[in-house]
Parts: structure tokens; C-alpha cells; sequence
């Protein structure tokens, strides 16, 4: 009995789940829905088309410019591109965290002979990122359903760049916050390999993410959004470069990995402070959540 | 009779607690080992549910053979020690049921059966043995089978909220879980100690 609220939750979770895509609330927007995880809105709107996660329809998102497919419609998104810039010679990515598909999109296009990874833990989000995004994976890419960590703890592969999107603004999957999940990925790492986690910046659990970081890798630098509450963490036990150094790796590249503009982004990133007050999260000790309802 | 009482209400509110705090937990534990999906949760409350179903059962069961505290109290602290030692063999059983066992809904079920079975059962046995003796008395009790649930449930209520909202930010997950077995250890004894069985003439 004690569970009944519970069970009665993820009993209507799965009820709503087996429902078929809702139909249009107005012309805007194209599906709302239900996976097992999430509440799914796609709206579009002035040539965007958004994936919505959960009812906070102005934070959970992920977007696509319909012409430019490859335009980078976040900030941050653009940020974590230009932290591709510290392991730039990178020939396997892995991504977890799909959303729409902008990412892969990208890496599609522009760096066609990266062989990318991604893993997401949702379904219905790889079918509907392909079916209103246009996401497809190609040859050189491949796409794992299945829980990021695990995903990781039962891959033998080495990567060059390990990148985490699978945050929202209200929910962060917890375990992949830990000292010892970042162990994990490290471990997946080529030498020299680095891995970008995308946050938001305003809360507890952003400083207690860098300090985390921190307590893995030997280097660990962040970009800071100035247009959105954005943050970047790039971590790495041997970089190929340090932010003061940045922009040169940029004009490397011609300063652009298709229409993201690196030598911008790239003037956003410095080295993270040591932040003596912030918890080191284990899967001990682990208030991710709570940290992240937790304004600085 | 009132020590009688006081002892009832005490083991109601704090078991009724200390299952479903151990219930947030578990979730703690698992994820690392199993993922954060709804599976998991899945998981815990069904297995949950099915420790119930025993205690309930068992403790129905055994208070009609043995309406005595002391006997419940004597299963009591072995589902407390059991619980003090979760912290030190959770990790080597994940680890063992997760490598054996690629389907995370399966690994995660027979995980949690295999740490929390012989204490949530127990610990279940709570209400049914207290209704079972006060069912013995064979005369009216303003303690009725409703109340002995609603004090339970009022613990659960606690322990849900205080753990989740509190507990989990302040404490280590291994140093909350032996001090909720430090604290079911204690109310036991306690229990004992104050000889309740003797107040009721048995």
C-alpha cells in the first residue's frame, strides 16, 4: 500500500505511453506525447522546429533552424563544438544524449570522418528525431538505445571525446554526475582524450559538477554562456592545447565547423577556479537533484 | 498497559519509517549499477511489494503461534543487522547480478531481491503481528487494525519525505542506511527492555 501513489504514477506513465501521438493542439504544434520518461511536445515556430522536454516549455529544449539544419540555434550546443578544439584530431566520438538529433546533424555534415557513437536512453526520442528532424545515422555513426552509463560500463571501446547532453534544467540522471561515473569515462578514453558535459550554470550543482571533474581530471576548463545560463565543462587529463590557446586551434580549422563560428565561442572558455566549498558527488553521496533546484 | 502501547506506536512509526526510507535509497544504490530509468523504479516498489506480501503474511502468521513482542523483536534485530551490513555487500552483489545479467528490469529485480527480501520482509511483519496481538487480547483495543495502519503509514510518510528531501543531501547513502539499521537496532532493544510482554501478562 505504501507505494501506491508511486506504482499508480508509472501506471499512468505507461497508460499514457501506449496512447497514440496526440494530435496537433494548434498549428504550431506538430505532436505532444508521452515516452516512458518524458512528456514530448515538437512545436514550430518562425522556421524552428523544437523538441520540448517536460512542461517547461521555455528550458527543456532542443531545436533546429529548418534551412540550416546545422545552424547552431543554442549557445550552447556551439560552445560544446568549440570544445571539440581540445582534442581536434578526434576519430571517435561518443555522444550520449540525442534529443533532436542537432549534434549528430552536425557531425554528419561537417566532420563527416569522425565515426560518432551516440546513446540515448529514450526510444520514442530516436523515432521522433528522425521522424521531425530529419536525424538519420549514417555509415560512419551509430546509434545505441540504452542507459549512458551502462552503455559505457559494457563498451570496450575507446573514444577521443566523450560528450554528455543528457541534462535538462529540472532533472539530471543522477548516477551519471559521480566521481565514479566520470572514472568510468575516463577509462573509455583514449590518451589524451576529453570529455564535455553541458550544464546550467546558475545552481549548486554546477560548481559541485567542476569540482567532481576536478577530482578525476587533471585539467578541467569551462566555457560560460553569454547569451543563455550555459555552462561548458571540458575535461581532460592531457589537452591538446589550454584556453589562452584556443583561438589558434580555431583558425586551424578556418575558425568554423560549419556555421558555428569557433573563434567566438572559443573566447568564452577559461580555466575552472578551485572551488573549495563545492561537494565532490560519488554515487555515496550523491544530491544531484537537490543541488540543481539550488540557486548560487 | 499504557508502556504496552508506547511500545506498539514506537515500532509502527519507526518501521513503517525505515522501509520505505530504505525504499528511496535503494534507488541510490541501484543507478549506478542498473541505470536511472523507470525500470528501476519499477524495480524497487515491486520488489517492495513483494516483501510486504510476505511480512504480512509471516507476521500474521507467526503472531497467532507466538503473540509475544519479544519474538517479534528477535526477528526484528536480525532484519537491523542486516540492514547495518548493506552499506559493505551491495556493491560486490550489484556488481556480480549486473555482469551476469544484461537485462537491467531483470538485474535490477533479482538485485533487490537479493539485499532487501530478508529485512523489508521482516520489518513488514510489524502491523500484522501488532494487530495479531492485540486480536489476542480477546477484548476491545482503541488500537484497531485501522490505527496500526495509520500510525505505519504516518511513519512512511516521515521517512519518504525526510530521506528524500533531506536525508539525501546532508548524509553518505551508506552512512544513512546504517544509521536507519543503528535505529531499528536500538528501538528493539528498547523494546526488550521495556517488557512489554510482561505488561500484557504473557
Amino acid at each position: 500500500m505504501r507505494s501506491c501513489s508511486m506504482a499508480g504514477l508509472i501506471f499512468l506513465a505507461c497508460l499514457m505511453a501506449a496512447t497514440p501521438a496526440a494530435a496537433a493542439a494548434n498549428d504550431q504544434t506538430l505532436y505532444e506525447g508521452d515516452s516512458i520518461y518524458h512528456h514530448i511536445t515538437i512545436r514550430e515556430d518562425g522556421g524552428e522546429r523544437c523538441m520540448i522536454f517536460g512542461r517547461q516549455r521555455d528550458l527543456r529544449q532542443t531545436c533546429i533552424d529548418l534551412a540550416k539544419p546545422d545552424a547552431s540555434v543554442f549557445e550552447y550546443s556551439a560552445m560544446m563544438f568549440a570544445g571539440f578544439l581540445f582534442r581536434p584530431d578526434a576519430k571517435k566520438v561518443c555522444l550520449i544524449g540525442l534529443g533532436g538529433g542537432y549534434i549528430p546533424t552536425v557531425f554528419r555534415m561537417h566532420l563527416p570522418k569522425v565515426r560518432l557513437q551516440t546513446v540515448e536512453v529514450d526510444p520514442h526520442v530516436d523515432k521522433l528525431a528522425r521522424k521531425y528532424f530529419t536525424f538519420a545515422v549514417p555509415a560512419n555513426q551509430a546509434l545505441a538505445i540504452d542507459d549512458g552509463r551502462q552503455f559505457l560500463k559494457k563498451s570496450r571501446e575507446r573514444y577521443d571525446q566523450i560528450w554528455l547532453d543528457a541534462f535538462n534544467s529540472d532533472y539530471i540522471p543522477a548516477h551519471m554526475t559521480t566521481k565514479e561515473f566520470l572514472q568510468l569515462a575516463k577509462s573509455r578514453l583514449n590518451d589524451g582524450g576529453i570529455v564535455i558535459q553541458n550544464l546550467f550554470c546558475d545552481n549548486k550543482l554546477y560548481d559541485a559538477q567542476i569540482a567532481t571533474f576536478q577530482a578525476v581530471f587533471a585539467k578541467v576548463f569551462v566555457f560560460e554562456g553569454q547569451r543563455s545560463g550555459s555552462c561548458i565543462i571540458v575535461a581532460s587529463d592531457r589537452p591538446a592545447c589550454e584556453p589562452a590557446e584556443l583561438r589558434k586551434q580555431a583558425e586551424k580549422r578556418g575558425g568554423k565547423i560549419g556555421r558555428i563560428d569557433l573563434l567566438a565561442e572559443s573566447g568564452k572558455c577559461r580555466v575552472s577556479l578551485i572551488l573549495k566549498n563545492a561537494p565532490i558527488l560519488t554515487d555515496d553521496f550523491n544530491p544531484a537533484n537537490l543541488l540543481l533546484m539550488q540557486k548560487k | 498497559m499504557p508502556i504496552v502501547y508506547a511500545v506498539f506506536i514506537l515500532l509502527l512509526v519507526t518501521f513503517g519509517a525505515v522501509v520505505m526510507s530504505l525504499e528511496i535509497l535503494s534507488s541510490n544504490l541501484m543507478s549506478p549499477y542498473f541505470g536511472g530509468s523507470i525500470y528501476i523504479w519499477g524495480s524497487i516498489i515491486s520488489s517492495f511489494m513483494v516483501h510486504f506480501s510476505v511480512g504480512y503474511v509471516a507476521g500474521g502468521y507467526l503472531s497467532r503461534r507466538f503473540p509475544r513482542i519479544s519474538v517479534l523483536t528477535v526477528f526484528l534485530m536480525i532484519g537491523s543487522l542486516w540492514v547495518i551490513g548493506i552499506p559493505t555487500f551491495y556493491k560486490p552483489v550489484c556488481e556480480l547480478v549486473s555482469d551476469r545479467i544484461a537485462d537491467v528490469r531483470l538485474g535490477s529485480l533479482v538485485a533487490m531481491n537479493l539485499i532487501f527480501f530478508i529485512p523489508i520482509s521482516i520489518m513488514a511483519m510489524v502491523s500484522p503481528y501488532i494487530i495479531g496481538i492485540t486480536a489476542s487480547w480477546r477484548r476491545q483495543s482503541w488500537l484497531t487494525a485501522g490505527m496500526v495502519l495509520f500510525v505505519s503509514t504516518v511513519g512512511s510518510f516521515f521517512g519518504t519525505n525526510v530521506t528524500a528531501f533531506y536525508l539525501i543531501s546532508l548524509f553518505p547513502v551508506s552512512r544513512i542506511v546504517v544509521g536507519l539499521g543503528l535505529i531499528c537496532l536500538c528501538v528493539s532493544f528498547l523494546t526488550l527492555a521495556l517488557r512489554a510482554d510482561r505488561e500484557m501478562g504473557k
